[in-house]
């Protein structure tokens, strides 16, 4: 092989190759209105995310907002003074909805990286190999589908203080699964085609084949599951804060729900209520729709016709 | 022994082995547990050392760790699961009405969500690109993608506080003491509390089968067997009822997982509108660490995921000639 001589330009020429299939795949974004829009969204939170704990007027925690006569203002509505209103505690809304973003990002995206990653990961090898591997491995699979992802995390919380990162862990030992099971049956049809059999032929190790050939050929659906990943982990993490299981020491959108629930607020504390609860669903739908309009990209069975 | 068998006994063999390793995890998990709930009652010192090791060797806490975990399993697979620590009754006692809350609540539910989204997908992926598919894709996205517990927390504001149609908590009035499942859920008020409730879970589900039949429609539709019924002179209607039969195994095969997944309960759902299900009790026991209670309770769901998966490959293996029946070890 020519390329032996030359291992430097050949990396270049990888990594090149590979940065066009990226850039492609992203190309759908410009199509899809509906696409974009999330796009928006999730920029919006991203940058709420790194910048959200600077840009809040108060500390969420520590600050009560007193009104005239240094009386504290408890649930009141929005004013000149909290422009997203307080809250039972007398604590500013827009304060907490600005630090609650950075909790939702850590945990969606190193949640989503970490689930795609993994599920990626043992999804090649599980499809690759075959035989007492796969069997293995998918049985692995069965066994995290069988025991319940709630159930488990709430008992994993109960004698582990809840940290965002431990939270985090929890949710990519439990959504590998479905990256996993859906990447394998990729690469088990990738796996009879003849460049593989050809690389095989010519000598490529195991591992060369499996990263040179058949991984970057089931990308694109890695790439799908891990932007489902990252929706699954935003919506487990508020879920474990509105249930209390949430990091006690970090203001989160899911832990702002819980607090109003439990208070009892709900009725009347609309601007309370409000600015957690959309922003949650708009992250999730966002990243969600992009995900689906990449699938009609990337899924040939669905292109056919139009 | 036919292919078929073969495959039908491994699985089932699988299932077991599953089970076994699924409930020993449960085990470790709830040993690891610090504390326990005796604390409460040792540390409030009405109990002296006699009285404590009583109640201890009654729930078999003064055995070594390998017999409690030999008793646990043997209790677990018959299924004796003791008493309640918290509620002082058997779990079983405790759990069954739970679980047919929740079951009441969600299979009708899931059932609904199959049938009227799955048509409706079906519709939407045959006139594809119409403004019905995109509108009907876009509001299941968003239902099936916003956690549960918030969808609940904004029909409970829109239809429970402002519009003031139905009651924002609890399966029955307050003032309602019904005896037995029949009086519970044959009347009025039941109805009252529960259309919100299974509005949000029909919303919640549907979003699954409007894609999953959206798409096999839109696969099937440039299919060769569909030009013959065309050509054979099918109307519209008729073609796309031809194409959604051959679309259905996977709609079939996901509505046994979400079976399976019911026994659960839907845990948030559950707690914001108060519905005692086994989901809300799971958490409520797990808070009080009632040990009993949620081993029996985590068996439970884990025991019927596990043979709803089971059917669900059974199935697929036994409609679909395609699937390959060695448990797709070759593609």
């Amino acid at each position: 092989m020519s390329t032996e001589t030359k291992p430097e330009a050949e990396l270049y020429e990888r990594v090149d190759a590979l940065w066009t299939i990226v850039r492609d795949q992203f190309a759908f974004l410009r199509r899809d209105p509906l696409a974009f829009a999330g796009m928006v969204v999730v920029a919006a939170f991203v940058f709420l995310g790194l910048f959200g704990p600077f840009l809040a007027p108060h500390d969420p925690i520590e600050y009560t907002v007193r009104g005239d006569a240094n009386s504290v203002l408890r649930l009141s509505a929005p004013s000149a003074d909290a422009f997203l209103g307080t809250t039972a505690y007398g604590k500013d809304v827009l304060s907490q909805f600005l630090a609650g973003a950075r909790p939702t990002l850590i945990v969606g995206l190193f949640g989503g990286l970490g689930t795609g990653a993994l599920g990626f990961a043992i999804g090649v090898v599980s499809g690759y190999y075959g035989g007492w591997v796969d069997e293995v491995l998918m049985r692995l699979t069965d066994l995290t589908f069988s025991l319940p992802f709630m159930p488990m995390a709430l008992l994993l919380l109960t004698f582990m203080t809840p940290n965002i990162w431990l939270i985090t862990a929890i949710i990519v030992v439990f959504l590998w699964k479905m990256p996993a099971r859906v990447v394998r049956s990729e690469v088990l049809s990738v796996r009879e085609r003849t460049f593989v059999r050809s690389a095989r032929a010519s000598g490529a190790s195991n591992l060369r084949t499996m990263l040179y050939h058949v991984a970057p050929n089931v990308l694109p659906i890695g790439f799908l599951y891990t932007a489902y990943g990252v929706a699954w982990a935003i919506a487990a993490q508020a879920s474990l804060a509105f249930l209390g299981f949430g990091d006690p020491t970090m203001t989160s959108w899911g832990r702002m729900l819980r607090q109003v629930f439990e208070s009892g607020n709900m009725r009347v504390a609309w601007w309370w209520v409000l600015p957690p609860a959309l922003g949650i669903a708009a992250i999730t739908t966002s990243v969600f729709l992009i995900g689906r309009a990449y699938e009609e990209v990337i899924n040939p069975e669905i292109q056919t016709d139009q | 022994m036919t292919k078929f068998q073969r495959f039908l006994f491994k699985r089932l063999a699988v299932s077991i082995l599953l089970t076994l390793v699924a409930v020993s995890i449960i085990f470790v998990v709830l040993r690891l547990l610090p504390g326990s709930p005796f604390e409460a009652l040792v540390t409030s010192g009405n109990l002296n050392q006699e009285q404590i090791d009583e109640i201890r060797a009654m729930y078999g806490l003064d055995q070594s760790i390998g017999a409690q975990y030999v008793n646990y399993l043997t209790s677990l697979l018959t299924f004796q699961f003791g008493y309640s620590i918290l509620r002082s009754q058997p779990v079983w006692d405790v759990l069954e009405p739970r679980l047919i809350n929740s079951l009441i609540l969600l299979v009708p539910a899931l059932v609904t969500t199959a049938i009227l989204s799955s048509a409706l997908g079906m519709y939407a992926g045959w006139n594809r690109g119409s403004g019905l598919e995109k509108g009907s894709i876009i509001s299941t996205t968003l239902l099936r993608s916003t956690p549960v517990f918030i969808t609940a927390i904004f029909f409970i504001i829109v239809f429970a506080y402002n519009l003031e149609v139905v009651p924002a908590l609890g399966m029955r009035s307050i003032r309602a003491t019904p005896d037995g499942y029949l009086e519970t859920f044959v009347s009025l008020d039941f109805l009252h509390h529960y259309v919100l409730p299974f509005t949000v879970a029909v919303l919640y589900y549907s979003g699954d089968f409007l894609l999953l039949a959206r798409n096999g429609v839109v696969e099937k539709r440039g299919s060769e067997f569909l030009k013959l019924h065309r050509a054979k002179g099918l109307s519209e209607m008729e073609q796309l009822a031809r194409a959604g039969r051959n679309s259905m195994l996977p709609i079939l095969t996901y509505f046994t997982l979400r079976l399976g997944m019911i026994f659960q309960g839907l845990i948030l759902l559950e707690v914001v509108f108060s519905w005692p299900g086994i989901g809300r009790e799971l958490v409520l026991a797990i808070q009080q660490q009632d040990y009993p209670l949620v081993q029996a309770a985590v068996f439970i769901m884990a025991l019927a995921v596990i043979i709803a998966n089971l059917l669900a490959d059974v199935l697929y293996a036994y409609f679909d000639p395609t699937v390959s029946t060695n448990g797709g070890s070759s593609a």
